[in-house]
């Protein structure tokens, strides 16, 4: 544990509501295990459009059923957890397991957390760590054994549960962690989520992180400490857990690599034992994919998840496992349902792992359902709890990057995972889609899959994680290939006694400095090798010298510009602005070189000179909107030092300065222009706070969506040029920006439409991100909004950054995409990166590979830290090359071939009819379907829809993409253009997150006594699964929603809410900690979250009849809709299409 | 001369030609034009200031006048100047010989008529424009100059703040809880248009689609004019702890660059934020500034200090590649003010130039009073401010918004005004073809006027010769009626007649009689605005050559001689110190451009333009008074023959005092004879020259500079500078007596050769 985390300690749990994280957890999983079956049954009832007819039945039968495949209702396995975990947890709550995970989350976390809560950031990460633990112990670190079982419980959808909890949340709660590692009572840190922080459980942090709990501002100074670990928190996904277990377990993979299974597996008895699990257990201890084989088929038992349980080792067997694809036999399936599913078997592992046993792993989705077109009705039927879902793993998998000097493919990213680097760099930092290099052109094409990589070159560490070391080579700089400029790394080979070395990425051979030679050992490798970071670590920081400036390094600028036309200041935006800003200086970096500037704006500029010389700060009014300047050269812009009282002082003025303001007009970018000529000379960060359309002055922009309504006669064709910037004034306004290094983040604080497809511009080509806020409240959101900023300010991050990502030859990048601004081809340029952002990198051919050999990427940003030292961060990942498809397939990585899907289709939205859209990403996934099926499993009977294992989600994914915000037509322009642009930056853990969400039954939070693990398991995205008379909590990663039936207990409600009745449900919701164990729980849960996703959420009630209740079911992406089909008719839809293509 | 005297102490006139050539001819034979100096406000103790509205002619609008025709018993009178005749209204029924009304008395030809009803709302508004391009020390010698004034600005005049320097500073005095300025960019220029809009001003109604926006009455609320013009009992504190903050312009000037100073923009900025709130209402605009404009409209100079400001010789060449531009843009800037009815007041304080030649027409056609100094530090700068917002005896008598009509005899036509006003553009019968000055009206706009403003008017005989008209001695009477209405410092209007008579003299015999009538003095002042004007307006204008021409001419005909034969030129004493006062004019700053800068001579000029005729001779002419142990003081020639050893010298001329003690005074003082008590005389031969200075200062506006030097000092230039060169390096020495190292003619050559030259 290490200490990193420490630094936290202080967690103060702020607020109000404390929670016992732990007492939730358990309660939690208690009460799922009971829940299963009400569920269902409830379920069933009110489900009124199951998806084919035959819906019902299974829930009905379900009963039955239920208990053979828990696995539909996510409640079930929890149920099941609880046993396994036991089990495990053996060692429970016992301290110890804390106590070396939470170290390792506290850091994280604090370093992460942006969010308000201070307190929360540490207690986030110990969630994890629970998990670890109870995945058995698996890896050493992980020491306790949580009861893995718990977390598992999130279910299907791993990704979701537990793991991300990892995120540095801010939030501080540390739920998860408690949960896990303590007994759950004990905590209870008074951990609120409410704006202020919560108070995370005291207790539990303590324990965990020692240093965390106690700290609750994430934002805790120690700011190196937060930068190394950064990385880890946002990562840490639910999956781990399920990893680790595998690991632990073994890699039967059969299975989906989805987590879920082992996750499952352990919680649940062995009872059903999965299947297929047990095939495998194979050595390794942390073959995330193993899973792979379980032959999700329909057919009996082991459900796709089931994990494969590698139940062997683990206690756990997979829960699910014994829930055999309930495919409905009986119709006329064809298609016998069991034998798919054992197929598969096989193999899971990829490339590392040896053992190869099965050959092929697929997970067969029994097609039940008719071969044939007949998508209705139909013959088949489809098991609804038996078709593939998540499955959430709730332990951590410890992962080498590389063992037997070969590759070891990583963990999924919405998995939990602690990384060692043994060469190849973190998946972190660099994720590629398939895990194998296609040797030729022909190959990749085939397979339909893409070829990309997802860069976030500064993400969090998991706290565990070693730091990355700092290479500093003096003044020579860091050795580099003279050719291709590539920078020294463990794979550079070096020949004649070390006195020259051949490039692995252009394979040039170089002649070794002088000072760097170092005589060879007897295995050919340098003997200075294991002492050389660069030789030995994938990923390194060199020091840069005089050569990688072209001026000093810049200081830490920040410039606050903030709305105060009249409608910013009515809706009480300016206020909440104001008040972040306030309380968020206090976190900025500290010294000398840290540097504030603030401006207001209406119709007019308002520049304020805050010097401490005058007596108060003098407020310099630039009229001028359409040929602006700044109004001062100096003194705009100053030290942090110098003028923090002045600055509190204007902050605390500027909302009733301008409480009588009568000017509705807003002068957005008029505004960013003189707040960058104001910066020009630095560079830095610009944070404006927008709350109105821009309507007058440089960039003005028109209320096009009203345009559009009354246009849409004109046609649906057009619609989507609303989503593209409506002139190029701010795209070279932006570009302006960029170059001289000014990083713009917009906070959209409105209650109208704001035409963001025109304003992200700016954001998304300098680096920054929007955040937005509709419809702003003023009760609901200031808390967000100080989240937000704090965590934009807090998190590790750099200015003035380069990028560029090398190949080996044979493969080159084809085309970047992010937020960053791109002068020439090779580069891309960020005038400031932080831990959340990624960019993707396609790949394309321009050569074969040789086959066994590898092939190797490296990233190098070049940029500047907070505290002025200019660094390259060199990340390098190997991979070996194949010229078998079925590597292919079995070395896809879902999350990541998913995040990349999101991203294309998120750029194609402005430019493509949404139908179009819909069509190519739904293109995409039958392509890769049928390939494999065509390719890699011939021996099937057409009649089956076989899935390859590690894509085996693919389907849900698309589907759940398809009816995603961003591409339905009903939603809002301006929800829409949102949607893109958070895409655009998304990192890979929280993609799938974004379209299919997690949900959670909250109302029984208190009966899931055993499980420590926070989160419960997640619920499939059914309104099946929605009962009238439960409280469920739904999140993105952005929005959670909290969802209460009509007939919920009125009592859990008063507990939960402090209201009796549904009715009384308020619009605007702040969640507070009541005095009892119930609220204490959500809002533990709550915490977690946050800390998971590193975004403090908005959270919304939402009850069934009306707007919101609608807004809830529209997340449920597995029902049938009015424009969408329903996930079994989806399958169904494709398993049709691939026969057609088949045929 | 007395008599001359006398009568401008009663109507504040002062004409060349009191007895008028009859026809144009003979007026044409004058040379000196037929012109008036004419102080519409001086003061008068004994005026009858008249509760009611003036009685004005149907016909030609003149107002009743003592010089009218009554006829008590039919209630009529008739217009000297159209003959109409006019009934006098129902409230002048009671009119008889015995009861007049006081407009008609004899004795006051001029009067002042105050209506009751019409007052201004809006009290007296002061604009101060400040330039931060300067020193830290200079600053601090304006900031506390202006704090100063502050603190003797009437409590209900309004007040505003703009500062300047690269960029425009308004002042929100009026927006209580932080300081705040509006920023104007100083390169570009703003139209009125766009101060309103991005200023607010419309805030709570749409702006009008047309018409002018301009105050109240066209909808501007109090509210929004309030933030930026206050009482000053109001905003006092805030305008002080503005000033206070006040400092040098934070943009960083390179060593070898001028700082970016937009002069133009600022008091382009200023005029349209006061044409915005107070538009018609007295308003000054008083500008500081302390160097070149170079940024924005107006600029005068690159910021390249290593290109000179422009020079005469620049100019004469053609060489000034902005000076055009910005006079210009001043012009332009002066028609925005006169139409506002405000006043731009400069008060320029630099080592160097800052563009006063540019800014002379918006100074001088607003009426704007212009202070030229060397540093803010200096007592002309100091001391001038503090006369401006002083009150009690010296006080400047600041009025506003005055509008100046002529009223004249048919035969004679107005050419225009030199002096401070702008024309209004009102044409009629009386307007001359031929323009001089300000012409083509018989209206002027004055929008700032003080108890010294002197106007030169400038006339014109149209009347043909016509034998028959000589004999009408009946009709030999030339009327004149001078109208001001103006917005008196109490913020009443008022109105103020003067109406006068002259004679006029026609034929052979009339000479005499016109020589009579000259007024050498006035003849002087009206020939050094005019030939100052001619410099300014007329290419290739030789002004030596003009003013000897002119000389001769007069010489030619007014004297008396033999033909050819030199000796034999005499003039009448009424002509006798003419050709002094040309020789000196010759020699004037306002002639000799050379050794003074544009501004320095615009600011010169300025200032003629302004005086009246008592004032302008002592530039033309500087007084210079002896002190000795011998006499009572007793004015000296200004002939360097009047230095000596064992005096002290008192020099006035205008805008310089010099006390000038001799050699042995200086050694005497030196030695500190004066503070022995048994040399009392001394310290008063010492002190006296000294008081005389202080008289004179304190009744100055501009305040001179004061200059103490001593014989051989390297200070008394100021002295020698005036001095008629009798004895130079190259005549014979004068024993204990001074010489001046020039190569300039003295008087006597000079008056030789007029001599000379009248006579052939």
């Amino acid at each position: 544990m290490a200490a990193p985390g420490g630094p936290r300690p202080g967690n103060t749990p702020p607020n109000y509501n404390p929670n016992s994280l732990a007492d939730n957890m358990q309660n939690l999983l208690i009460n799922r295990p009971a829940q299963p079956p009400h569920a269902v049954a409830s379920s069933g009832g009110p489900r009124p459009s199951p998806p084919f007819g035959q819906q019902p039945p299974p829930f009905p039968s379900s009963a039955p059923p239920s208990s053979p495949f828990p696995g539909t209702s996510p409640m079930v396995r929890p149920g099941l957890p609880h046993p396994g975990v036991l089990p495990r947890a053996s060692v429970p709550p016992g301290g110890p397991p804390q106590a070396p995970l939470p170290p390792n989350m506290s850091f994280n976390r604090s370093s992460g957390p942006p969010i308000t809560q201070p307190p929360p950031p540490f207690g986030l990460r110990p969630p994890h760590p629970g998990s670890l633990p109870s995945s058995t112990g698996s890896p050493a670190r992980p020491p306790s054994g949580a009861p893995p079982g718990a977390f598992p419980p999130s279910g299907p959808s791993g990704q979701v549960v537990a793991p991300s909890g990892s995120r540095p949340g801010p939030f501080a709660s540390s739920p998860l962690l408690t949960g896990s590692p303590m007994p759950p009572s004990t905590i209870s840190s008074p951990i609120n989520n409410g704006p202020h922080a919560f108070a995370s459980r005291p207790l539990q942090a303590g324990s965990h992180f020692p240093s965390t709990g106690s700290i609750p501002r994430p934002p805790v100074r120690p700011p190196p400490s937060t930068i190394s670990m950064a990385g880890g928190p946002p990562h840490a996904p639910s999956m781990r857990s399920l990893y680790g277990s595998q690991s632990t377990s073994a890699p039967p993979g059969p299975v989906q690599p989805a987590l879920p299974f082992s996750a499952a597996a352990q919680g649940v008895p062995p009872p059903r034992g999965s299947p297929f699990s047990a095939p495998p257990g194979p050595v390794q201890p942390i073959p995330p994919f193993s899973a792979a084989a379980q032959g999700v088929p329909p057919p009996s038992g082991s459900s796709p998840f089931s994990a494969p349980p590698q139940s062997a080792s683990q206690p756990s067997g997979s829960p699910y496992g014994p829930q055999t694809w309930p495919m409905q036999p009986r119709q006329v399936a064809p298609p016998p349902p069991p034998h798919p599913i054992p197929g598969s078997a096989q193999p899971p592992r990829m490339f590392g792992m040896p053992p190869p046993l099965p050959t092929e792993s697929m997970a067969a989705i029994s097609p039940a359902m008719s071969h044939m077109g007949a998508p209705m009705a139909g013959p088949s039927k489809i098991d609804p709890n038996q078709i593939p879902r998540p499955i959430p793993s709730s332990s951590v998998i410890l992962h080498e990057t590389r063992q037997g000097n070969q590759a070891n493919p990583p963990p999924p990213a919405t998995s939990d995972y602690i990384v060692r680097d043994t060469g190849n760099c973190s998946p972190r930092y660099l994720r590629c889609t398939i895990n194998q290099i296609p040797c030729t052109v022909d190959l990749l094409t085939t397979s339909g899959m893409q070829l990309a990589l997802l860069v976030q070159p500064l993400a969090l560490p998991h706290p565990s994680e070693e730091p990355i070391e700092v290479v500093d080579f003096g003044e020579s700089g860091p050795v580099r290939c003279s050719r291709c400029k590539g920078y020294i790394n463990p794979f550079m080979k070096f020949i004649d006694q070390g006195r020259r070395f051949i490039c692995n990425l252009c394979g040039f051979t170089d002649e070794t400095p002088r000072d760097y030679h170092c005589n060879l050992g007897p295995d050919g490798r340098r003997r200075d090798a294991d002492d050389r970071p660069e030789l030995c670590r994938g990923t390194v920081e060199f020091v840069a010298t005089k050569e990688y400036m072209v001026r000093e390094p810049i200081p830490a600028v920040y410039f606050f510009l903030i709305d105060v036309s009249m409608n910013a200041i009515q809706i009480g935006a300016t206020a909440a602005a104001c008040s972040a800003i306030n309380q968020v200086i206090a976190d900025l970096p500290e010294g000398p070189r840290t540097m504030v500037g603030i401006a207001t704006f209406d119709s007019t500029i308002h520049f304020y000179n805050p010097k401490r010389a005058l007596q108060q700060p003098l407020m310099l009014i630039v009229p001028d909107v359409h040929d602006v300047y700044t109004p001062l050269q100096t003194d705009i812009i100053v030290p942090l030092s110098e003028c923090r009282q002045h600055l509190e002082l204007l902050l605390e003025n500027i909302p009733t300065m301008f409480q009588n303001n009568k000017t509705a007009d807003s002068a957005f970018g008029a505004a960013v222009k003189a707040a960058f000529l104001a910066m020009k000379s630095t560079g830095g960060k610009l944070l404006v706070f927008q709350s109105v359309l821009p309507s007058v002055g440089i960039g003005a922009l028109s209320t096009r969506e009203s345009e559009g309504r009354t246009n849409i006669s004109s046609g649906e064709k057009e619609a989507h040029k609303l989503l593209q910037p409506a002139d190029k004034t701010l795209k070279m306004m932006a570009v302006e920006l960029a170059e001289y290094q000014v990083c713009v983040d917009v906070f959209i604080t409105t209650q109208t439409y704001v035409d963001i497809a025109s304003i992200s511009v700016i954001p998304r080509t300098t680096g920054g991100q929007v955040y937005y806020y509709y419809p702003f409240s003023a009760l609901t959101d200031p808390a967000k909004l100080y989240n937000d900023l704090r965590w934009n300010v807090t998190r590790p991050q750099g200015f003035e950054a380069v990028m560029r990502v090398r190949c080996s030859q044979g493969l080159q990048v084809q085309e970047y995409s992010g937020n960053f601004c791109k002068r020439i081809p090779t580069d891309v340029d960020l005038p400031a990166i932080d831990c959340d952002k990624t960019i993707m990198a396609t790949l394309k051919h321009d050569d074969k590979l040789q086959d066994g050999s590898e092939c190797a990427f490296q990233c190098a940003l070049l940029y500047t830290t907070v505290y002025g030292q200019r660094r390259i961060r060199v990340s390098t990942l190997s991979l070996p090359c194949t010229t078998m498809l079925s590597g292919l397939f079995r070395s896809a990585d879902l999350d990541t071939q998913f995040a990349c899907f999101l991203k294309q289709a998120a750029s194609e939205i402005p430019s493509s009819p949404l139908l179009q859209v819909r069509e190519q990403v739904t293109n995409l996934c039958i392509n890769i379907l049928h390939s494999y099926r065509k390719f890699c499993a011939t021996v099937s009977s057409s009649g089956q829809l076989i899935l390859p294992e590690a894509l085996k989600l693919l389907p849900l994914y698309t589907l759940a993409l398809i009816k995603s915000s961003g591409l339905r037509t009903d939603g809002r322009i301006d929800d829409r253009s949102f949607w893109i642009n958070y895409v655009s930056s998304l990192s890979t853990p929280l993609a799938i997150p974004l379209v299919y969400p997690r949900m959670m039954a909250i109302h029984d939070l208190n009966s899931k006594e055993m499980d420590e693990s926070l989160i419960t398991h997640a619920i499939p995205l059914s309104s099946e699964h929605v009962s009238d008379e439960g409280i469920y909590l739904l999140e993105n990663g952005e929005d959670c929603l909290i969802y209460i039936g009509n007939s919920a207990d009125p009592d859990i409600m008063r507990q939960l809410f402090g209201i009796a009745l549904v009715d009384e449900i308020p619009t605007q919701f702040v969640l507070q900690l009541y005095d009892n164990p119930l609220s204490k729980k959500l809002n533990e849960v709550v915490n977690e979250i946050r800390r998971q996703r590193c975004s403090y959420l908005r959270l919304k009630l939402c009850k069934k009849g009306d707007p919101s209740g609608m807004l809830f079911f529209s997340y449920m992406v597995e029902d049938k809709t009015q424009s969408g089909l329903s996930y079994i008719e989806f399958l169904v839809y494709i398993h049709r299409q691939i026969q057609n293509k088949m045929s | 001369m007395a008599e001359f005297l006398d009568l401008e102490s009663q109507d504040a006139v002062r004409m060349p030609w009191n007895v008028l050539p009859g026809t144009k001819q003979e007026a044409a034979n004058c040379v000196v034009p037929i012109a008036s100096i004419y102080t519409p406000l001086k003061p008068f103790p004994n005026m009858p200031v008249l509760p009611y509205s003036p009685l004005r002619c149907r016909n030609c609008r003149s107002v009743l006048n003592p010089f009218s025709i009554v006829d008590f018993i039919s209630k009529i009178w008739i217009c000297p100047f159209c003959r109409h005749r006019n009934h006098f209204p129902p409230h002048y029924h009671s009119i008889s010989d015995e009861n007049l009304p006081a407009e008609l008395f004899p004795q006051y030809t001029t009067i002042e008529y105050e209506s009751p009803t019409e007052k201004s709302t809006v009290p007296p508004v002061f604009m101060f424009v400040v330039d931060t391009c300067m020193i830290e020390e200079e600053i601090g010698f304006l900031k506390s100059a202006l704090s100063q004034a502050v603190g003797l600005v009437p409590e209900n005049s309004l007040v505003g703040l703009i500062t300047f320097g690269t960029y425009v500073h308004v002042h929100e005095l009026g927006f209580g809880q932080i300081p705040k300025v509006y920023v104007f960019k100083g390169s570009k220029e703003v139209t009125k248009d766009q101060v309103l809009e991005q200023m607010n001003f419309f805030l709570k109604k749409p702006k009008p689609s047309t018409g002018v926006v301009a105050g109240v009455r066209d909808g501007l609320s109090e509210e929004s004019i309030a933030r930026f013009l206050l009482p000053a009992s109001e905003c006092e504190f805030a305008l002080n702890s503005v000033l206070e903050e006040l400092q040098k312009d934070p943009w960083p000037v390179p060593a070898d660059q001028r700082a970016m100073r937009c002069t133009g923009t600022a008091l382009s900025v200023a005029a349209h934020l006061l044409g915005a709130c107070v538009p018609g209402s007295g308003a000054r605009i008083m500008a500081f500034v302390g160097g070149p404009s170079i940024e924005g409209p107006g600029a005068i100079v690159t910021k390249n200090l290593s290109e000179p400001i422009r020079s005469h010789k620049d100019l004469d060449k053609d060489s000034a590649p902005y000076y055009h531009k910005a006079v210009k843009f001043y012009e332009e800037l002066s028609k925005q003010l006169v139409h506002q009815g405000h006043v731009l007041d400069l008060f320029a304080c630099a080592l160097d130039q800052v563009g006063v030649a540019e800014l002379k027409v918006a100074v001088e056609r607003t009426g704007g009073l212009v202070v030229l100094a060397e540093s803010f530090g200096h007592s002309v700068f100091k001391d001038s401010l503090k006369r401006v917002f002083q009150s009690g005896d010296y006080d400047l008598g600041l009025s506003s918004n005055g509008i100046f009509e002529v009223n004249c005899s048919k035969d004679i036509k107005v050419q225009g005004v030199i002096g401070p006003c702008a024309s209004l553009e009102k044409k009629g019968p009386l307007c001359s073809e031929s323009v001089v000055g300000q012409g083509n009206t018989v209206a002027w706009k004055m929008c700032g006027l003080d108890k010294a403003t002197s106007l030169c008017l400038i006339f014109e005989i149209v009347k043909k010769d016509s034998p028959d008209a000589i004999g009408q001695s009946a009709n030999n009477q030339f009327y004149f009626q001078f109208l001001t209405y103006y917005q008196h410092t109490s913020g009443q209007m008022r109105l103020r007649a003067t109406t006068l008579s002259r004679r006029w003299v026609a034929g052979a015999g009339s000479i005499q009689d016109l020589i009579a009538g000259f007024d050498q003095e006035a003849a002087a002042v009206v020939m050094a605005r005019l030939v100052s004007f001619k410099m300014e307006s007329e290419a290739e204008f030789d002004p030596i050559r003009w003013l000897d021409k002119s000389l001769i001419h007069l010489c030619t005909r007014f004297g008396d001689y033999q033909k050819d034969s030199p000796s034999s030129f005499s003039l009448s004493p009424r002509f006798s110190i003419f050709p002094q006062f040309i020789f000196h004019l010759r020699r004037s700053q306002f002639v000799q451009v050379f050794n003074n800068s544009p501004d320095e001579t615009a600011y010169f000029r300025m200032i003629l333009n302004r005086e009246n005729v008592a004032n302008s001779v002592v530039m033309i002419q500087p007084s210079l008074i002896s002190y000795s142990f011998h006499s009572a003081p007793e004015p000296a020639l200004l002939d360097v023959a009047a230095i000596a050893a064992d005096r002290i010298l008192l020099l006035d001329s205008y805008f310089a005092v010099v006390v000038f003690h001799g050699s042995t005074i200086a050694q005497w003082r030196n030695a500190g004879y004066h503070n022995q008590p048994e040399h009392g005389v001394f310290a008063q031969l010492l002190q006296a020259p000294r008081d005389d200075a202080d008289a004179i200062i304190k009744e100055r506006f501009p305040v001179p500079r004061i200059v103490i030097c001593d014989q051989h000092g390297s200070q008394a230039r100021f002295l020698l500078a005036k001095l008629n060169p009798s004895a130079t390096y190259n005549s014979d020495a004068v024993p204990g007596g001074d010489i001046l190292f020039t190569d300039d003619v003295s008087f006597e050559v000079f008056l030789d050769h007029l001599q000379r030259l009248a006579v052939q």
